[in-house]
């Protein structure tokens, strides 16, 4: 099993309000680490250290240290480190442009040119995201005017022209009604021979049904990771069981 | 009662909405009652197209040529100078400035927009005209390059607050899904910002170049007022505010340098309303 990314003791503050809490895990390559916990228990800061999005907030500071490929994240560039960790965010976050030049955005940011190879980058992101069919005939419009499912597997297939190996979510799923729910799972799985995921989820079922391995946060805390098949059924923690089973928040 | 209170108050709502539209329909009637009897005696043709101003010579000869172009000098200038300045310096405040510069900087820009003109141009005609002269070793430095100086500078607390507030405006998260894709902070600010809040820095841009043309005392004092063709930005000009305003104390009511003066009024009215127009029609566009 390859550890794709090592995090270890990984503590950061936001102003003075601790948010987590020496974090040690890995994440193990092809595999989709599920992440769940109740709001405000660090889910969200810490898949957004991953990327170092939260360099963008003034008031993050940090001890410990990720490791991509055995390498310091924090000690990369941000920009290189942000392509090769992709992100695709709770809220559908389409650029206000058409849904080719959307799906472009980044390759094109990172000086690929060439109509030819745009057009082949962007018709391979939007397979893998499973929006080929229904797009192909639909790039220029703008992506304003798709579906809030549309527009969530856009999101996917824009990170997806980056061509990362790790791929982030953000509780993708949490505006999205059952049936786009499932074909973004549904993608996911697909994505795994390819790419390594990390999915922060709010849906405890989804975790169970997606991920590989799932780990529980709590008040910042990593309380217990484990297979979902261990995890959902018989947790060794007592506040993990008390969360799963609903008794709990 | 209540009811009758409510059309009371509609009504008067109502009516404080029509009046702007009244006011803007009755001034320009009376430009052109005044302008159109004024044509009656002098060609509209030798008006715009006439290039000497001599309104007291017998006879007199009213050719704006050199009023227009010497409005247009000012303003691209002035323009050219304060848009990439103000839109830069409306980025820098709303996304790289730390949070105390930022508080400053707005306040001191807006504090920019509370002097009278008059003093502008007085402190421009004080420094900034010798200077210009001893700079660029010039026989005066009362000149248009002169006043594209000092109306850029009243353009901009326009075009920088303004444009601050649509860039301000832009969603967190369109530039939080640029970084994420690995972009840079200026890839971010140039391709994702900047267009997302192209609608209100137009806005911006039009209040700003609104404000320059119709500018009259600040230029009356600093172009140097000379009716006739500049060979370059260097020479002074007229422009048409301040012909009007120079000029109209001294004619006699009625007469057809009286006319004469309205009548560049209408065309000053035509072409403010021809720039608000075409500004109009590119916001709507860009916002569709």
């Amino acid at each position: 099993m390859v550890e794709k990314i090592k995090v270890e003791r990984f503590t950061c503050w936001y102003y003075d309000v601790l948010a987590l809490q020496a974090i040690t895990l890995a994440v193990h390559e092809h595999e989709i680490l599920g992440i769940i916990g109740p709001a405000n228990s660090g889910k969200t800061s810490f898949i957004r250290s991953l990327n170092r999005l939260n360099d963008l907030n003034l008031t993050f500071r940090k001890q410990g240290t990720v490791l991509l490929d055995g390498k310091d994240i924090y000690a990369m560039n941000p920009e290189a480190l942000r392509r090769r960790v992709g992100m695709v965010f709770a809220m559908p976050l389409s650029l206000p442009m058409s849904v080719y030049d959307n799906v472009a955005y980044g390759p094109r940011r990172h000086g690929r040119r060439g109509k030819k190879r745009l057009d082949e980058t962007v018709e391979k992101a939007l397979v893998a995201a499973s929006l080929w069919d229904e797009m192909k005939d639909r790039l220029s419009d703008s992506a304003l005017k798709l579906s809030g499912g549309q527009q969530q597997r856009l999101c996917l297939a824009r990170t997806l022209a980056v061509e990362p190996e790790v791929i982030l979510f953000d509780e993708p799923c949490s505006g999205l009604d059952p049936i786009s729910t499932a074909k973004v799972e549904e993608t996911m799985l697909e994505l795994k021979q390819k790419y390594t995921m990390v999915l922060v989820t709010n849906n405890i079922k989804q975790a169970s049904r997606v991920s590989d391995r799932t780990a529980f946060f709590l008040s910042g805390e990593l309380v217990e990771i484990d297979v979902p098949s261990r995890l959902f059924v018989t947790p060794r923690d007592k506040r993990t069981e008390d969360y799963v089973t609903g008794r709990f928040g | 009662m209540k009811r009758l209170f409510d059309w009371i108050i509609e009504r008067f709502i109502f009516l404080c909405g029509i009046l702007a539209v009244i006011f803007v329909a009755l001034i320009f009637l009376f430009l052109l009652r005044e302008g159109v009897s004024f044509f009656g005696s002098y060609s509209p043709i030798k008006f715009v197209g006439g290039i000497y101003w001599y309104p007291t010579s017998d006879p007199p000869q009213f050719g704006i040529i050199s009023l227009i172009v010497g409005s247009l000098f000012v303003t691209v200038l002035a323009a050219c100078l304060a848009i990439p300045l103000g839109v830069a310096t409306a980025l820098f405040i709303a996304e790289i400035a730390p949070r105390w510069l930022k508080d400053v900087l707005k306040t001191v820009i807006e504090l920019l927009a509370a002097i009278p003109s008059v003093v502008i141009g007085f402190i421009g005609m004080v420094t900034l005209v010798p200077l210009v002269r001893q700079a660029l070793n010039l026989p005066t430095g009362l000149s248009a390059f002169s006043g594209a100086l000092m109306l850029g500078f009243m353009a901009l607390p326009t075009i920088v607050t303004i444009s601050e507030d649509a860039i301000r405006t832009v969603p967190w998260s369109y530039k939080e899904g640029a970084i994420a894709l690995g972009a840079t902070r200026w890839q971010t600010m140039y391709r994702i910002i900047l267009p997302a809040a192209l609608p209100g820095i137009l806005g911006a841009v039009m209040l700003g170049v609104g404000r320059v043309i119709g500018e009259t005392m600040a230029v009356m004092m600093i172009t140097g007022n000379a009716a006739h063709i500049p060979g370059s930005v260097f020479d002074p000009v007229r422009t048409m505010t301040a012909t009007i305003a120079a000029e109209m104390g001294e004619t006699v009511r009625g007469s057809p340098h009286y006319e004469a003066l309205f009548a560049i009024g209408l065309v000053l009215f035509v072409i403010t309303f021809i720039v608000n127009f075409t500004a109009d029609t590119f916001l709507r566009k860009a916002r569709r």
